[in-house]
């Protein structure tokens, strides 16, 4: 079953074509990798199907819901969480506050809960405390959760940026270059957590990577963008040995 | 390299102290101490002025300067020095020799009187008067820069003996009695008791006046809570924050007085309809102006803060608002058939306002409410990823921030019995903005600092007459260049679980350790 499929999407910015008729099927449950050069639409894709873009052409289905025309805060509500490449923190709130900020749409208290410290309210927050401190062990963080954002070092960004991804219980999880900046082996590490989270969490991973190499191993099906086209997709082996891929990355002439 | 900057900074001292003597401040220090320290004359204070102007040229050359040396310090000293004393006393000379001549500076420079510059001259001729201040000017200079030469040396040497320097608050808990009652919460909660108790009496002490001035304060503490809503928190940058004030402060007076309308409404109905209407007017100016931020939004809430003011006064609605005049007779409060419309009921009155403001926006700020509004401030975009309808929780931000002014100003009209356009002037709006950021942003004490800074010291530095707003310009200035955070900036909430000493010490090497072996 899929959980996300893209038939047709197209976004223009003026005459320049970012995503061109970009068919996509995400299965329930994998780890699904869009790669391609830098310019190659990867983030353009992302910001249509989180709804800060809408597309001029095509359909985008969630779980048999279309996302297109939807405000991004409704899309996430209906259980997709990303991540950016240059990570996006809260700066000046602290870490814990942070995935509290993820949990938002799973949380229900307005403005006349807390005025008047409704009970509901206050058994709400207390739940969401917990399961902040759930996440910011999962992901290696406890110590640090008292910390602004903007103090952590630059490793400890990435993971708070992914547990307050996670903190709204997303179904499908947009991850876009996680593994910039790291080092290989850290980049290692990271691609075994992100097998660890599908696993344990049982959701679905798309994942925007330019370095080919990194996502090879844990990716169930890869998909390559070229100019705003897929130009070609399947099984990691399958699309590594694509003539169209490496004349994508490497040029004319060599393949 | 010292001369080069001494020359620079002798410049610009040159330039602050001849500035100083035109619009006659030596002259103001020279009454103040007179009139605080009881000085039998004036003189003392003229040429204390001149001696830290020197001192302050000395200090700053040496500080500008970054290779270490006594020599070059007192080289930079003594070029400062020598500039800043030979500038000022060419200055003195002219003044001097023009006013001998019998020329009246006051014509163009007001504060030029005689005795103005016989106090710098001290009875001299031009030429020597001249010389002598040169001359002070230039020991006080060379003194400055050999105090602070030694201050820095000072300071490296106990960095090189790997001595961190403290700050004030860590000094203070330093001190084990401070230490003991910071951490101790019921300690705290006696001294949070005591203070009120000093509140609560306080109104019984201090007369009318200032009765009148702490309830002022009150008011903007209420304005200032309500603007860090939408600019501390939601990181709404609004100029027209005066506009829901002058909502309140009408809608009392329109509800309650006798002219224009012939309503005379109790003040307590009329209370909550112009907080209500505040709110609403927030959340009807908050619909236009949604998809702007920052400077583009700055623009447009000053342009409807103006409106407001302007329509009040203006011909069309003279027969609706009362035009240019205002309101008189604003109605005040009532209890149990008693009129309680004096400073001193009205400052208890406040003092409630006060505190629901502060209880409504401690509970707003760490509720799912408040962390959406910081969400935005931080990053809009990724607040919407999260799943923050921005727009509702904008419009959110103005109608409680709209509210609070909306109390403050229905508050304000009744206690001075009158409202009228004059009252809702740009500077209010820029006031309630100056004291949330001089206090810190975001954070309930700083408003409170703030508010007290603001409206509390204009009345202390009442003695300084004309001068008052030079002061405090500068005041603001130096502060903002000193502590731009603001005077009690916001904490950090400490929401993480304390969990066992040992059990944390582990857990922290570990997590670093991770990253070595993990591969």
């Amino acid at each position: 079953m899929n959980i996300l499929e893209l038939h047709g999407v197209t976004k223009q910015f003026g005459g320049l074509v970012a995503v061109s008729a970009v068919d996509l099927e995400v299965p329930q449950g994998s780890i699904f990798s869009v790669i391609g050069p830098n310019g190659a639409g990867k983030t353009t894709l992302f910001n249509c199907i989180s709804g800060f873009y809408r597309p001029e052409a095509g359909r985008i289905i969630f779980d048999g819901v279309s996302l297109v025309g939807l405000r991004p805060d409704q899309i996430a509500a209906l259980g997709i969480a990303r991540t950016y490449q240059n990570i996006r923190l809260f700066g000046r709130m602290t870490a814990i506050e942070n995935i509290l900020v993820g949990q938002h749409s799973r949380l229900k208290s307005g403005l006349a809960g807390a005025l008047f410290r409704l009970p509901r309210t206050r058994r709400e927050e207390q739940e969401a405390l917990d399961k902040a401190h759930q996440l910011l062990d999962f992901v290696g963080l406890s110590g640090y959760g008292d910390m602004f954002a903007h103090n952590l070092p630059y490793g400890q960004q990435r993971r708070l940026e992914l547990a307050r991804a996670l903190a709204s219980e997303p179904r499908l999880l947009l991850l876009d270059e996680p593994a910039a900046g790291m080092n290989p082996r850290e980049t290692e590490e990271l691609m075994a957590f992100i097998r660890r989270i599908r696993d344990e969490l049982h959701l679905t991973i798309l994942l925007i990577e330019h370095d080919m190499r990194v996502v090879m191993g844990i990716s169930d099906i890869v998909a390559v963008l070229d100019f705003g086209e897929k130009i070609c997709e399947g099984t990691p082996q399958e699309v590594r040995c694509n003539p169209r891929v490496i004349e994508a990355y490497l040029g004319k002439g060599v393949a | 390299m010292g001369l080069r900057t001494g020359i620079r900074t002798g410049l610009i001292a040159a330039i602050v102290t001849i500035f100083l003597i035109l619009i006659g401040v030596h002259m103001l220090m020279g009454r103040l101490l007179q009139s605080w320290f009881y000085v039998p004359a004036h003189w003392p204070g003229v040429w204390l002025m001149v001696v830290l102007l020197g001192l302050w040229a000395g200090s700053r050359a040496v500080g500008q300067m970054k290779a270490r040396s006594w020599g070059n310090a007192l080289l930079a000293g003594a070029s400062a020095g020598i500039i800043q004393g030979a500038l000022a006393g060419a200055a003195l000379y002219l003044l001097a020799s023009i006013t001998q001549a019998g020329v009246d500076l006051r014509a163009w420079l007001t504060q030029m009187s005689q005795e103005s510059i016989a106090a710098l001259t001290l009875g001299l001729a031009p030429l020597p008067a001249a010389g002598f201040i040169g001359g002070v000017l230039l020991v006080s200079a060379l003194a400055g820069a050999a105090w602070r030469e030694w201050r820095l040396r000072v300071h490296a040497a106990r960095l090189a003996r790997g001595e961190r320097t403290v700050s004030l608050r860590e000094r203070l808990l330093e001190i084990p009695a401070v230490a003991q009652v910071s951490s101790n919460p019921l300690s705290r909660r006696v001294l949070m008791g005591v203070f009120m108790v000093l509140l609560l009496i306080a109104p019984f002490f201090l007369g009318q006046y200032w009765n009148y001035n702490l309830g002022t304060v009150g008011i903007y503490v209420i304005l200032g809570l309500g603007l860090n809503i939408v600019v501390g928190m939601a990181g709404l940058l609004d100029l027209g924050y005066v506009a829901f004030f002058a909502v309140g402060a009408y809608t009392m007076a329109l509800l309650t007085a006798p002219q224009p309308h012939h309503i005379q409404m109790s003040f307590w109905l009329a209370l909550p309809i112009g907080v209500l209407l505040a709110a609403i007017a927030g959340i009807l100016l908050g619909i236009p102006v949604l998809r702007m931020r920052g400077d583009y939004l700055a623009i447009v809430t000053l342009g409807f803060g103006e409106i407001i003011r302007i329509l009040s006064k203006s011909d069309v609605l003279t027969g609706f608002t009362g035009g240019p005049r205002g309101v008189r007779n604003v109605g005040h409060p009532v209890l149990f058939g008693k009129d309680i419309g004096n400073e001193f009921y009205f400052f208890y009155f406040i003092l409630i306002g006060v505190i629901l403001a502060i209880i409504i926006t401690r509970r707003l700020e760490h509720s799912r409410v408040g962390r959406a509004w910081r969400a935005m401030r931080e990053d809009e975009k990724v607040a919407q990823a999260m799943g923050i309808y921005t727009l509702k929780y904008k419009l959110m931000a103005f109608a409680m921030g709209a509210a609070m002014a909306g109390f403050s100003g229905a508050i304000f009209a009744s206690r001075n019995s009158f409202t009228g356009p004059e009252d809702f002037v740009l500077l209010v709006s820029i006031n309630v903005l100056a004291l949330v950021i001089v206090g810190g942003m975001g954070s309930i004490p700083g408003v409170i600092l703030g508010a007290f800074v603001l409206k509390g010291l204009p009345e202390i530095l009442r003695e300084l007459e004309d001068y008052r707003v030079l002061v405090f310009g500068a005041l603001l200035v130096v502060m903002m260049i000193v502590r731009p955070q603001g005077l009690w900036p916001a904490s950090r909430p400490q929401l993480e679980r304390p969990r066992p000493e040992e059990e944390a010490l582990e857990e922290a090497p570990a997590e670093l350790v991770e990253g070595e072996v993990g591969s």
